[in-house]
C-alpha cells in the first residue's frame, strides 16, 4: 500500500506536470486508498480516471475511467479484451489495461500510469471515430 | 539411554522402533502409566511407538502403554517399560500375553546430525529461523533441505493447496494431494528433523503485510521462492526495513536456466536489479495457469488455448541446481563467522546475483557449447555479478521515481492527438459514448 514517502514523491512530480486541481488522493491511511485524475481530451471531452492504490507500488494498480464506456458498436466495455484493453470492470466502470505485470516496477510514477491513461483515452475517441479496434493504434505490453 | 536395544536380526519381524525423546519425557513427567500412539507401516512389519500422535499418515494405528511395570494383563497393542535409568523394554502383546521384542531408537536430537559435523555447525543451525514464502517446486525442496542441515526453525507462507500439476517437481507426493502446502511441507520437515519448530501461515502473505514484516524480523534470512512479483517487491521492501538477508530465486521459461539474487542488508535490493539489463522479468517460467491469470501474468482476455501455450513447465532436473544454489548461499549465510566446513565459501559466494543455464535456448543461444567453451558462459555452470545499489531506487535508495519513457509516451500521444484531430467520424449515427 502506498505510504506517506511514496505519495509524497508522487505528489512532488505530479504537481511538476499537472495544476493541482487535476488530481486528488482520496482515502489514503485506510485499506482501499485511490487517486482520482480529471483528464480534458483534444475534443474537449472530459474523463475521471481513478487509481487504485491498495497494492500499489508493488503490483500492478488497477485503473478505471469512472464510467461505463461504449464501443462505436454499442458494447459495454465491461469485460477483458484484448483488441480494446480492457479488463473486467468494477465499480461500474470501464477498467484500463495499462501496464503487464512483466513490464511492471515499483518504480513506475503514477504520473507514468496518468499519461498511459490519457494515451487510451485518446485512441478510444479515435475508435468512436473510426470503428477500429484499439490494438489498431496501440502496441500490447508484456 | 540403553543403547542394548539393539536391532534385530533382519529375519525377526516386526521391526520397532521407540522414540528415544519420548523415553526422556516419560521419565520426567513422573507418572508410573501413560498411554501412545503405535504406527506401523502396514504389510511391511514396521512400527514406530511415540508418546503423543503424529501428524504423518500411516497405514494403521494402534497403541502403547509406557510403564514403569507393563501390567499383568494385556491392555494394549505394545508396552514399554522404561527403567529409571533411562532403559527400555520392549513387549508386544500377542495371545493374550506380553511378549519381550528387540526395538531400536529413534534418534535424539543431538545424534540426528552427527553425519554433518565437522562441515556444519548444526548446534548453531538449530537455532537459526528461516522464513520460506512460497511452497512450490523451489520453496519445497529448499525447506527440506535445510531441515537436513540442521536448521531448527522455520516459518512457512503459502496459501495454495498440493495439486496435480504439482505433483512431479513438488516434494509432496500423490497421497497427499490436497493438503495444504504448509501442512505439508511442514510435515516433511518433521520427517526429517522431528525436533524443528515449524510455523504454519497459508495466507496470502500480500495481503497481512504486518505478520509479513513481524516474520521477516524473527528469521535470520528469508527464502522468497514465490513465482509473482507482487510477493517479490513487497518482500524486499520489508527486508529493507528489517535490515535482515533474503534470496530470491526463479526459472525461467521452460527451466532452460534460472537466476539467484541475495539481498544483504546495505546492499543493492531487488528492486535495484529490476531494470537493470541482466534481468528479465517477462522470462519467468509460467508453470501454472490459475496463479498466473491472479497475478497478471497471463492476462485475462487470453482464452484458455492461449494460456496452455504459455504454461510451459520445466522438468524438476533443471530446477535443482537453482534451488541446490539458494540452500548453499542459505546456508553461508547463516554459518557466517562460525568455523564450519563451509567457510570457505564465504569466499566463493560473494555475489549477489547468479545466473545458471540448462541448455543453450532463447536467452542462453548464443552461449558456447560445453566442449572448448574456454571462459566463454556454458551451460550448467554458474555465473556470478555484482548488482550495485542502485542509487534512485525508491526502495533502498534516495528514491527518485522512474519517468524514463515519459517522453515516448507524450510523443505518441501527440501522434494520437493529431490523428484524433485529422480524422473525420466516419459513421456518425451511432457515436455511443454514454
Amino acid at each position: 500500500m502506498i505510504d506517506s514517502t511514496r505519495q509524497q514523491m508522487e505528489t512532488q512530480v505530479l504537481n511538476h506536470y499537472l495544476p493541482a486541481t487535476a488530481y486528488r488522493f482520496m482515502d489514503i491511511g485506510t485499506s482501499q486508498p485511490y487517486l482520482m485524475m480529471g483528464m480534458l481530451t483534444n475534443s474537449g471531452k472530459t474523463y475521471t480516471i481513478r487509481i487504485d492504490l491498495a497494492h500499489f507500488p508493488e503490483s500492478v494498480p488497477e485503473v478505471y475511467v469512472t464510467k461505463m464506456l461504449y464501443t462505436k458498436q454499442g458494447t459495454a466495455m465491461d469485460s477483458p479484451s484484448a483488441s480494446m484493453h480492457t479488463l473486467s470492470s468494477k465499480y461500474g466502470f470501464t477498467r484500463i489495461c495499462h501496464y503487464g505485470s512483466n513490464s511492471w516496477s515499483p518504480r513506475v510514477s503514477l504520473y507514468k500510469i496518468f499519461i498511459k491513461c490519457r494515451l487510451w483515452v485518446e485512441i478510444y475517441e479515435l475508435h468512436l471515430k473510426t470503428g477500429r479496434p484499439m490494438d489498431y493504434y496501440l502496441n500490447h505490453q508484456s | 539411554m540403553d543403547t542394548s536395544l539393539h536391532a534385530p536380526d533382519a529375519a525377526e519381524l516386526p521391526i520397532v522402533y521407540i522414540d528415544g525423546e519420548d523415553l526422556r519425557r516419560f521419565l520426567a513427567s513422573g507418572v508410573t502409566e501413560q498411554t501412545g500412539y503405535s504406527y506401523s507401516w502396514e504389510g511391511e512389519g514396521v512400527t514406530h511407538l511415540h508418546l503423543h500422535p503424529l501428524r504423518h499418515a500411516f497405514g494403521s494405528t494402534g497403541s502403547v502403554l509406557f510403564c514403569r511395570q507393563a501390567p499383568a494383563e494385556v491392555v494394549a497393542d505394545y508396552a514399554v517399560e522404561v527403567a529409571a535409568d533411562g532403559t527400555a523394554r520392549l513387549l508386544i502383546a500377542a495371545d493374550d500375553s506380553w511378549h519381550e521384542h528387540p526395538a531400536m531408537l529413534i534418534p535424539a536430537q543431538s545424534e540426528l546430525f552427527s553425519r554433518s559435523k565437522g562441515i556444519l555447525e548444526v548446534g548453531a543451525l538449530a537455532g537459526k529461523r528461516v522464513m520460506i514464502v512460497g511452497l512450490g517446486s523451489f520453496g519445497s525442496q529448499i525447506a527440506i533441505e535445510l531441515a537436513k542441515a540442521g536448521v531448527g526453525s522455520f516459518a512457512l507462507m503459502d496459501f495454495d493447496r498440493v495439486e496435480l500439476h504439482n505433483l512431479m517437481r513438488h516434494t509432496c507426493v500423490a497421497n497427499e494431494l490436497g493438503r495444504l502446502k504448509t501442512d505439508a511441507i511442514a510435515d516433511a520437515i518433521l520427517g526429517k528433523n522431528p525436533y524443528a519448530e515449524v510455523d504454519r501461515y497459508p495466507v496470502n502473505i500480500n495481503r497481512h503485510p504486518d505478520l509479513m514484516l513481524s516474520e521477516v524480523e524473527r528469521a535470520d534470512i528469508v527464502i522468497c521462492a514465490t513465482d509473482n512479483n507482487e510477493s517479490r517487491f513487497n518482500l524486499s521492501r520489508t527486508l529493507v526495513e528489517a535490515g535482515k538477508p533474503g534470496i530470491f530465486g526463479r526459472a525461467v521459461t521452460r527451466a532452460e536456466g534460472g537466476d539467484v539474487f541475495i539481498y544483504r542488508p546495505g546492499e543493492a535490493c531487488y528492486s535495484c536489479l529490476i531494470g537493470t539489463g541482466m534481468f528479465r522479468q517477462g522470462e519467468e517460467e509460467i508453470t501454472d495457469e490459475a496463479s498466473a491469470r491472479r497475478d497478471g501474468r497471463i492476462a485475462s482476455y487470453m482464452s484458455a488455448a492461449d494460456a496452455d501455450a504459455v504454461v510451459q513447465v520445466g522438468l524438476s532436473a533443471d530446477i535443482e541446481p537453482i534451488c541446490n544454489m539458494m540452500v548453499k548461499l542459505t546456508l553461508v549465510e547463516l554459518s557466517r563467522g562460525l568455523d564450519t566446513g563451509i567457510a570457505s565459501l564465504e569466499d566463493e559466494l560473494v555475489y549477489n546475483y547468479y545466473i545458471w543455464a540448462n541448455r543453450r535456448e532463447r536467452r542462453h543461444a548464443n552461449w558456447s557449447a560445453m566442449p572448448n567453451a574456454g571462459a566463454k558462459p556454458t551451460i550448467m555452470r554458474w555465473y556470478g555479478a555484482h548488482i550495485a545499489t542502485d542509487p534512485s531506487c525508491t526502495i533502498c535508495g534516495m528514491g527518485s521515481l522512474d519517468l524514463g519513457a515519459v517522453d515516448e509516451d507524450m510523443a505518441l500521444l501527440q501522434e494520437i492527438q493529431a490523428l484524433n484531430a485529422s480524422t473525420l467520424d466516419d459513421n456518425t449515427d451511432d457515436s455511443t459514448e454514454q
